[in-house]
């Protein structure tokens, strides 16, 4: 690779907390943050387990500035990229006069804003809908509104995968970086947990409880659908020469990326197998790198009876009997599906592990589904893992898989 | 920069006619796509008229997936991407498509999912409504639809970055050709006329009462619209190798945010003047050997005043001599499927030797002193052409076209 790109920041977000300390010592203490959300009962809907954010937005971005223009996904958005880049050192007023930009990785964006916006046009009249309200309605809101906040003038773009958006937006924003398009950017996901997209999942069935056991373990042999959730998390990517020659500090190497899509949406085995064994072989080839040389697998297997199954067996397909000698670990165990932040959420549960430290496991796994062929880790453990797989796929049939090495 | 990108097959819906030569003819003529809404009532609304596609029948398309689970903009879609696939000549085997993607743009996706939940609410449907919000509506829908009907399966996303989400997803698609990554991609963007969409642009005041008016002095604002516009490309060699008719090929793509007000643009063009330098950048060109610049003109007062002046930073004194012109003069503004309908603009126009005119063009603004092709369609050899596209949250993109002499 000519230009490597690596991770000199994170910001997030989630169920667990709103640092990379509180959320990694919340998954080695095997802490889950799933329960069953009361609130959405309202909506006439069955209580599931599901996970909200533990900190508001608010306690980062604080009430200083005037955060009326912006919606809750916006705020959130916001918040994960301050917190980026202050991890990154990147909060002089020197460093934003540079083009810095944004990837956001989305499945459902503001559609909790959308639909309340509609509502208010219908219930009080087209004139008396807000054109604050209106500017948050466009798809990519939540980006723009974190540009406008930080001043970042670089690419500012939004990619929908399904569950696989976060690892698509890391895979698009790197490879930016690499041809030479991008120095510095931003590059993760958000999703927001509303009564719109608990409503949707509800319906669909493919919440946890859809077969009356409320399992939402990855992998176990109860599960039954998966826990929505939310977050916003985002890692700063820059080429490595200039992370060094600033004297950044380098968590990790982003060192190859691949991506498929399985056109029958989960509804043939082999085929969404072989779709996302695609995407892990890309990922392979793009970092040069042979299946002998994973330490570590970090699953985006979420509960779901269909796409966990999947994945383990895209994972077998593609690495062999590299598949079982590998511990392999599933961090929506403990923060549930947040879609467009999940992909980081499992780079960062991997992070510890790639800088020595322990590798946090499947929490709540007791009964493991003996058909997958992965060598789960329940308890925390110590690993030697100097390159990691990160892969997900979900029910719009989005596949993406990442290699994350340790820091060179 | 590895292997050259080309433009092989279009397909576009538009309100001025389906299919790549009815909608290019419509263009050189010169028809309005416009009338009264007729998708809903806008009788408590400040405006009426709306760049609408009527009797579309979008199922004749789709063959593998059920049209009854489909949205309006997948539709749409997937009619667009058949037909740029059919005007490619392309014949791929399965594993070439397991190694060929989608990337589309939107600035809405399906909002009709959510107008229909929010029906059934105020109906009292609430405790079953709301399994198309899962299935139909999320944003990555279009892409994934397209991609499951004709049974591509490599890199797939949406780009739903508003009024710019055409030229994000064409530019993107190239990056996925030039990295290796995928064989062939079918980019472009899709939106259908929504009722939020209107509100909200009824709301701003931005619509205008009768006629879009790009350029013009008396301009009254931008007219909503929808449609799709879906461009086959691949690498030069591989075209050549199957014998295909290029169009253009793309060498260039320029971003920039603005990074100032969600609605509102830089007062002084700033990120639109970056977006178009950086698009001659990539493209190893001067502004000088640009020979057609395709406007975002949406008849805004303000967008077509602060693109002119972002023109002018760009192209200097020549920036009275270079032909610019805007479609949506005839069609509206079509949202995300807007910057993917003008990209087949420019792939045309380079490829056919004309340019399609502004219409509805009365008296030009002084504060538009640029040569905007006035009210009718032009011969001109266009060898490069750059496409202009701005979106909410500040967002600026231009792509550069260019003929493919070998």
């Amino acid at each position: 690779m000519s230009r490597p790109v690596v991770v000199t920041g994170v910001g997030l977000l989630s169920p667990l907390g709103n640092s990379v300390e509180e959320f990694q010592h919340a998954r080695l203490q095997a802490r889950p943050s799933l329960r069953h959300v009361d609130w959405l009962e309202l909506q006439g809907k069955p209580a599931r387990l599901a996970a909200r954010l533990k900190h508001e937005p608010v306690s980062v971005l604080g009430t200083e500035r005037n955060l009326r223009p912006l919606d809750r996904i916006s705020q959130m958005a916001t918040a994960a990229v301050a917190l980026a880049l202050q991890d990154a050192g990147l909060t002089t007023r020197a460093s934003l006069e540079e083009p810095i930009g944004l990837v956001l990785g989305t499945t459902f964006s503001g559609v909790r804003t959308i639909a309340e916006f509609d509502r208010r046009g219908l219930e009080r009249g087209p004139a008396h809908v807000s054109p604050f309200d209106f500017a948050n309605t466009v798809i990519n809101a939540a980006a723009g509104q974190a540009a406008i906040w930080h001043g970042l003038s670089g690419l500012n773009s939004t990619l929908c995968a399904g569950p696989a958006a976060g690892l698509q937006a890391l895979g698009y924003a790197a490879d930016l970086i690499r041809s030479g398009q991008a120095e510095v950017l931003l590059a993760g996901g958000a999703d927001e947990l509303s009564a719109e997209t608990y409503a949707g999942f509800e319906q669909a069935g493919w919440l946890n409880g859809a077969l009356g056991r409320a399992c939402a373990v990855p992998f176990s042999r109860q599960r039954d659908g998966f826990a929505p959730s939310e977050g916003a998390a985002f890692l700063v990517l820059e080429e490595r020469t200039r992370a060094l020659a600033r004297g950044a500090r380098i968590l990790a190497e982003l060192a190859g990326f691949g991506c498929a899509y399985d056109a029958g949406r989960g509804d043939d085995e082999r085929r969404g197998a072989a779709a996302l064994a695609r995407a892990i072989e890309a990922a392979l080839g793009d970092a040069g790198l042979d299946a002998q040389q994973i330490d570590a697998l970090g699953c985006g297997a979420s509960g779901s009876p269909r796409f966990d199954a999947l994945e383990a067996q895209a994972l077998t397909l593609a690495l062999a009997a590299r598949a079982r000698e590998v511990p392999a670990t599933a961090v929506k165990s403990a923060v549930g599906e947040a879609l467009g932040a999940s992909g980081v959420f499992q780079i960062v549960d991997l992070l510890a592990a790639l800088a020595g430290g322990p590798l946090a496991g499947v929490t709540s796994l007791l009964e493991p589904d003996a058909t997958i062929e992965l060598q789960l880790v329940t308890d925390a453990r110590s690993a030697k893992v100097a390159r990691a797989l990160v892969t997900a796929n979900g029910f719009d049939g989005g596949c993406a898989a990442l290699v994350v090495a340790r820091a060179a | 920069m590895t292997e050259r990108v080309v433009v092989t097959g279009i397909g576009a819906v538009t309100p001025v006619g389906r299919g790549p030569c009815a909608f290019w003819a419509a263009l050189l003529e010169g028809r309005l796509g416009y009338g009264p809404v007729r998708s809903f009532d806008t009788e408590r609304h400040p405006a009426h008229v709306g760049a609408e596609v009527h009797d579309f029948d979008g199922r004749s398309a789709v063959r593998r997936l059920d049209p009854a689970l489909l949205g309006r903009a997948s539709l749409f879609a997937i009619d667009a991407a058949v037909q740029a696939v059919t005007d490619a000549g392309l014949e791929l085997d399965e594993h070439d498509r397991q190694h060929s993607g989608v990337v589309m743009g939107t600035t809405s996706g399906e909002p009709r999912e959510v107008e229909r939940y929010n029906d059934d609410l105020r109906a009292g449907r609430g405790a079953h409504a709301g399994r198309a919000l899962a299935t139909r509506y999320p944003c990555h829908v279009l892409a994934g639809h397209v991609a499951s009907e004709l049974e591509f399966e490599g890199p797939v996303s949406v780009v739903p970055n508003a009024c710019a989400a055409g030229n994000f997803a064409i530019a993107h698609a190239a990056d996925l050709l030039r990295r290796g990554r995928a064989r062939v991609m079918l980019a472009g963007g899709a939106d259908a006329f929504s009722r939020i969409t209107y509100t909200g642009f009824a709301r701003l005041g931005a619509i205008a009462p009768e006629r879009c008016q790009p350029f013009d002095r008396g301009r009254k604002g931008m007219i909503p619209g929808e449609g799709a516009a879906v461009l086959v490309l691949e690498s030069f060699s591989r075209a050549r190798r199957r014998g295909a008719r290029i169009y253009a090929e793309v060498v260039g793509a320029g971003f920039a945010c603005d990074a100032h007000h969600m609605t509102a643009a830089h007062p002084e063009g700033a990120g639109a003047a970056r977006a178009m330098e950086l698009a001659l950048a990539q493209s190893g060109l001067s502004a000088d050997a640009v020979d057609y610049v395709s406007a975002h003109g949406t008849g805004t007062p303000t967008n077509d005043r602060l693109e002119t002046i972002a023109v002018r930073r760009v192209f200097g004194a020549r920036s009275r001599q270079v032909p610019i012109s805007s479609v949506k003069s005839m069609i509206g503004h079509t949202m995300g499927a807007a910057s993917a309908i003008e990209a087949a603009v420019c792939a045309l126009a380079i490829h056919e030797g004309v340019v399609p005119g502004t219409m509805n063009l009365n008296e030009r603004d002084p504060d538009c002193d640029l040569d905007c092709i006035p009210n009718a369609a032009r011969d001109l050899r266009v060898r490069r052409a750059m496409s202009n596209a701005y979106a909410f949250g500040g967002n600026n993109a231009s792509l550069i076209l260019a003929s493919c002499e070998a």
